[in-house]
């Protein structure tokens, strides 16, 4: 059957077993093996039928891990989100500028991880190959990151004394929109891949 | 002599989880077994492509509707057994009930037509 094209997620072990149970039913009816190992393969159907078939029941399940994904995923940004903005309005040590700043800083990364996710397919290449996805967003997420943090450490962090309050502006203005960019991006490339290989596929 | 024409495609693509879940709650049954009683009770009319059994199966268990365990015959085959869970149950019901409305609609337009 692998000789046929059959790739997973095929169950080949349920599959032999058919074709053997075949094989003895021919067999016992007076067709030699060859015959009855031919005929069996045969009536099992084209291979890529097969195949398409069993894909078409893993999609389901992968669209479904798919959504599932997605909803945890802004469940938990929501969840952090609804931290950070409780530390703006619950601390005692910003003034009403600073908080509106800061509430300003957290709704801008909100909106830039809507915006970046469903606009920027129109910017940025739909990358098909799973494995070129994963390492496009490991070095976008890492290095950049990793730079900006230095930066920011640095120049700023280490360079000033700040009063809590507007420190904490600060620190929400430059990592939150940021973060909403990465996460928007994230998210779009992996649904503008699905789609295009959803597409291909049907 | 009036030749029975070939079953339709799509007939036998909506009957198939009808037949396997009522097949099923007769009792555990594998593959291969199933695809030859739906031949033998259709006297040979509903032959089901072999390979397309299996995807069917897949999807059934996938959604609940059906469950199964690999066995081992006395010969020694290994074997997945199907049997009908609850939910499948409820489903084959369904079936039913909507085969049997299709079903009586026909029947009684044909009366009329000897009327």
């Amino acid at each position: 059957m692998l000789a046929a094209g059959i790739k997973t997620p095929v169950p080949l072990e349920e599959l032999e077993s058919h074709l053997r149970d075949e094989i003895e039913r021919q067999t016992k009816s007076g067709w030699s093996q060859e015959e009855a190992f031919k005929s069996a393969v045969q009536k099992i159907g084209p291979a890529h039928t097969v195949q398409n078939e069993f894909e078409k029941v893993e999609e389901t399940k992968e669209e479904r891990k798919w959504k599932e994904g997605q909803i945890w995923s802004g469940a938990i940004l929501g969840f952090l989100q609804l931290i950070s903005i409780g530390a703006v309005l619950f601390n005692s040590d910003m003034t009403l500028g600073q908080r509106l700043s800061g509430l300003a800083a957290i709704a801008t990364s909100i909106l830039l991880v809507a915006a970046v996710g469903r606009l920027s397919h129109r910017v940025f290449p739909v990358i098909r190959a799973q494995r070129t996805r994963t390492a496009t967003i490991v070095i976008l997420g890492n290095v950049p990151g990793i730079i900006w943090v230095g930066i920011f450490t640095r120049f700023f962090l280490l360079g000033h004394e700040f009063p809590f309050g507007q420190y904490l502006a600060a620190l929400l203005w430059a990592n939150c929109p940021p973060l909403g960019v990465f996460l928007g991006l994230l998210w779009e490339i992996q649904t503008a891949a699905r789609k295009k290989v959803a597409m291909a596929g049907s | 002599m009036y030749l029975v024409p070939m079953i339709r495609k799509e007939l036998v693509a909506a009957s198939a989880e009808p037949l396997i879940l009522s097949l099923l709650s007769k009792g555990e049954s594998y593959g291969y077994a199933i695809i030859q009683e739906v031949k033998a009770r259709s006297g040979g009319k509903l032959q089901w492509t072999d390979g397309m059994l299996y995807p069917v199966l897949h999807r059934m268990e996938r959604r609940g509707l059906i469950k199964s365990r690999w066995a081992e015959s006395e010969t020694g085959r290994k074997r997945k057994y199907y049997s009908l869970k609850k939910d499948g149950k409820t489903a084959m019901a369904k079936h039913h009930e909507q085969w049997s409305l299709v079903h009586s609609v026909l029947a009684g337009l044909r009366k009329e037509q000897y009327v």
